[in-house]
């Protein structure tokens, strides 16, 4: 890690005495000065809170204390709890994957393409496998809910093979649905001309609509459980203590059939865990989470890419009509893609960039002609589509990989054309 | 035009000047506003209120949301000219009684008597026809945006920057509006001192109250940062913007999504940025980096917001700054169009930007705005929020409808003489 500059540290010290020591986990100064107000905000809380206001001597030791904690590289998030995915709140805790941004953009993005969607199933039904702190349904859940509309219900089931994110995942949940009702209540006791029914309201069970304000997603299911994906069921290993995830989804009494599967599975390699990954990702968070199990007779690269062939396996018992795999790069965004075409299973299959929802930048579309690559920033995700999910993103019927056909040809017609 | 009392204003109403001053509150800029009202303006209140007249018949065939708005814009106008006509009529009458010689000499003295309190009366409703005519602000019902920003003065004016910030936020709490801090940057030294905030004051109205408080403000005071005794001047500078809610509030000005609007944002002319290239992102990093930036390519406007944790909330701000921003761009580009067009019309938008507005003296204690010319003496009341600088803020508000009288007055009286030649 390079060395930090002197009259840097000296700028930063004259801003603030704590802020050096934000520096070297930050590197730069203008988000040493954001975690450190995020941390005074965070100590000042703690302080107030404290039943032992005895034990601690006001918020400005808390908050020593905990620049000092992240001095080591602690992640914030796991200093302060929680961490934003999208408008959501999430909850972190040592242990679990804190969730990344880029992953709620393409879950909010696709909920918004499914926003406008006409036709789908009164139950949507949404799997998510290797689900960390439950964040992608709950996320689609939230972002599917947001505007009223008449889509449905949703079922949504996160799975994952460690019962610490299992029970994360829960609590999240049940997080997120109290301060829902707390809004919801809220709401309906400022309501005007409402006053004499206010205590009549809140008393009410939770998914009663007395004033006419619908509640939206009350007739949703959100469930978590813990079973191992890679796993292949016919194999009789039962050593770790999860189950395989088919026979567990039997036992759950689990229905048979998913409209849609998301995974942002573990997708970093041996040797990459080593060179690209940060020091506090390194240090802080579950290797479980991040890099694939290795097996015999795989490269370092068949080894990040193993959980992909075991999902869309996945996909294609569950009958799952749209697939959104989250990967670390263009290059495994591309071998991801032609797994799914190659197994002639799919109608279509695009590749996202960390930010699908805004327009490509042209210039680079030229190095991509085997499949679309939508959005900015690095290569992010996989989409895949068959059936009824064609009409629910508004793909033309009829596009099974057009980008197959060679460019040239189109290029011959032009130039024919203009002379 | 009948009956009109333009032409005989100098012989009845001479006298009566010093009672019409009454409505003047703030007498540094000589009053703008006549005792009676222009041929021009009563034409145009005439105008309006058949406008009116048939709108209510139209309203009552059937409801009409936007006849119905329209219907409140003008109902303030046509009441205002019921007023005045009624003085009118009255005073008319008096004057034939006096001038009627057939009538006997104790009802003339009887009438000469009421002439007083009837021109009073008629001066009042004159004042207040014409400023019912003045063109409401678009924004006024708006909840606004107030940019804070050091200017001359090194360390002192970042200090005095963050007493106006305090001041503005300590008046807002005691009027009870919401406020939320969008921005807030630390300039360094002192903990008090303050490179850029912007205040978001979340109340229907806020542009209206707060529009006047654009410009520079001076300070003059022996900073603590100087250890000569010697008293320094620097000032800050204050930006008021109307702000345009993204999920569109309860407050209804025109469509977000009308192009012809000033804060349309089409956009395909804005680049997103997510501030740091975070080399291979995804699961191999796990910045707390929630920063955005927003460029508004047509005009260059930049905006980045990272003060939230959450890099949707920061987005929805940062685009909400920058339609405040480009709208108020818009907006001052189009007044300049104006003045251009008929000097003496100083744009709303434009006031204030750059021109010193208002001192605040330590040594004397005091607090003078240079616009209504208003000093007062509880400069302490002042920072502190309280009342004192609710009644400067509240001398500039008259001193802007002042004005506002007078740039109505020109153009009417401009589109008339055009007509005239045509
Ligand atoms: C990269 S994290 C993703 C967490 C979460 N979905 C998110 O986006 O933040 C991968 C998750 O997969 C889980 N996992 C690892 N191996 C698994 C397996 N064989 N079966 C099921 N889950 C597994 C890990 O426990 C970890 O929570």
């Amino acid at each position: 890690m390079p060395r930090l500059a002197p009259q840097l540290l000296r700028h930063a010290r004259k801003i603030d005495p704590l802020l050096p020591l934000l520096l070297r986990p930050c590197r730069d100064l203008v988000s040493a000065q954001n975690e450190l107000r995020w941390l005074r905000e965070h100590a000042i809380k703690t302080a107030n809170n404290s039943e032992k206001r005895s034990r601690i001597a006001g918020w400005r030791t808390v908050l020593r204390q905990l620049v000092e904690e992240r001095t080591t590289g602690k992640p914030l998030q796991y200093i302060l709890g929680t961490e934003y995915f999208g408008d959501l709140e999430i909850v972190c805790y040592p242990g679990v994957l804190i969730p990344r941004q880029e992953t709620a953009a393409s879950v909010t993005h696709l909920v918004d393409l499914l926003r406008q969607a006409e036709d789908l199933p009164s139950e949507l039904r949404v799997l998510d496998l290797c689900t960390g702190t439950g964040c992608i349904p709950l996320l689609f859940q939230h972002e599917f809910n947001k505007a009223r509309h008449d889509k449905g219900r949703l079922r949504l089931l996160g799975v994952d093979i460690s019962p610490i994110a299992v029970r994360l995942a829960r609590y999240n949940h049940m997080r997120l649905s109290n301060m829902r009702d707390l809004q919801r209540q809220e709401r309906q006791m400022f309501k005007p001309g409402r006053d004499n029914d206010k205590k009549k309201n809140i008393a009410k069970p939770r998914y009663s609509t007395l004033d006419g304000t619908e509640d939206i997603g009350a007739g949703d299911t959100t469930e978590f459980m813990s079973a191992d994906v890679l796993m292949d069921p016919l194999s009789d290993r039962y050593e770790m203590d999860a189950p395989p995830f088919v026979a567990e989804m039997n036992f759950e009494n689990q229905p048979p059939f998913w409209d849609i599967l998301i995974s942002n599975p573990p997708y970093i390699s041996p040797s990459a865990f080593n060179r690209t990954t940060t020091h506090s990702v390194r240090v802080f968070e579950p290797k479980l989470a991040l890099v694939p199990p290795p097996s015999p007779g795989k490269s370092d690269e068949e080894q990040g890419d193993s959980f992909y062939p075991r999902l869309l396996t996945i996909a294609n018992q569950v009958e799952a009509k749209l697939v959104l795999f989250e990967v670390a790069d263009l290059e495994q965004a591309i071998r991801v893609a032609r797994m799914a075409r190659d197994s002639d299973k799919w109608d279509g299959v695009e590749i996202w960039r960390d930010q699908p929802e805004l327009e490509s930048d042209s210039e680079d579309e030229e190095l991509q002609e085997e499949f679309e690559v939508v959005g900015q920033g690095n290569g992010r995700s996989v989409l895949c589509w068959r059936g009824p999910a064609t009409q629910w993103l508004g793909k033309p019927a009829s596009t099974i990989f057009t980008r197959r056909t060679p460019k040239k040809v189109w290029l011959l017609g032009q130039e024919l054309e203009e002379s | 035009m009948f009956g009109t009392p333009w032409v005989c204003r100098p012989c009845l109403l001479r006298a009566l000047r010093p009672l019409s001053r009454r409505y003047v509150q703030y007498q540094t800029t000589a009053s703008a506003i006549p005792d009676s009202i222009s041929p021009a303006l009563l034409s145009r209140a005439r105008a309006i209120a058949a406008e009116h007249d048939q709108l209510s018949k139209k309203l009552a065939n059937g409801f009409d949301a936007r006849a119905a708005k329209k219907l409140g814009e003008f109902s303030a106008v046509v009441n205002a000219l019921k007023e005045w006509e009624k003085a009118n009529e009255s005073l008319k009458e008096l004057n034939t009684l006096i001038r009627d010689p057939s009538i006997d000499s104790e009802l003339r003295e009887l009438a000469s008597n009421d002439v007083i309190a009837t021109t009073e009366q008629f001066a009042q409703a004159s004042h207040a026809l014409t400023t019912s005519l003045v063109p409401k602000d678009p924004f006024e019902n708006l909840p606004c945006l107030l940019e804070i920003r050091p200017g001359a003065g090194g360390s002192e004016a970042a200090i005095f920057a963050g007493d106006l910030l305090r001041m503005y936020q300590a008046y807002c709490s005691r009027e009870g509006y919401r406020t939320s801090m969008l921005k807030y940057e630390h300039a360094e030294g002192f903990q008090e001192s303050l490179q850029e905030a912007v205040l978001e004051i979340e109340f229907e109205g806020a542009y209206g109250r707060f529009r006047c408080e654009a410009g520079v403000h001076r300070v003059q005071r022996v900073p603590a940062t100087e250890s000569k005794g010697r008293t320094h001047t620097s000032a800050a500078s204050v930006l008021v913007l109307p702000s345009f809610p993204n999920n569109g509030g309860s407050v209804e000005v025109e469509d977000l999504d009308d192009p012809d609007s000033d804060y349309y944002i089409d956009p395909k002319d804005v680049r997103t940025e997510l501030m740091r290239a975070r080399g291979a992102g995804g699961q191999h990093v796990n910045t707390t980096d929630s920063a955005v930036r927003l460029t508004h390519i047509p005009t260059n406007i930049v905006v980045s917001m990272q003060d939230y944790r959450s890099q949707p909330k920061n987005r929805e701000k940062a685009w909400q700054l920058l339609r405040s921003r480009l709208a108020q761009a818009r907006r001052e580009k189009r007044e300049e169009d104006m003045v251009v067009m008929r000097r003496n019309v100083v744009g709303v938008a434009k006031m204030g930007r750059g021109d010193k507005v208002r001192t605040y003296n330590w040594g004397q204690q005091r607090v003078t705005d240079h616009r209504s010319g208003l000093t007062v003496h509880d400069l302490d009341d002042v920072m502190g929020g309280g009342h004192t600088l609710e009644k400067v803020m509240e001398s500039v508000r008259n001193w802007l409808m002042e004005r506002d009288v007078e740039t109505l007055i020109t153009i009417e009286g401009d589109e008339t003489k055009n007509k005239g030649k045509r």
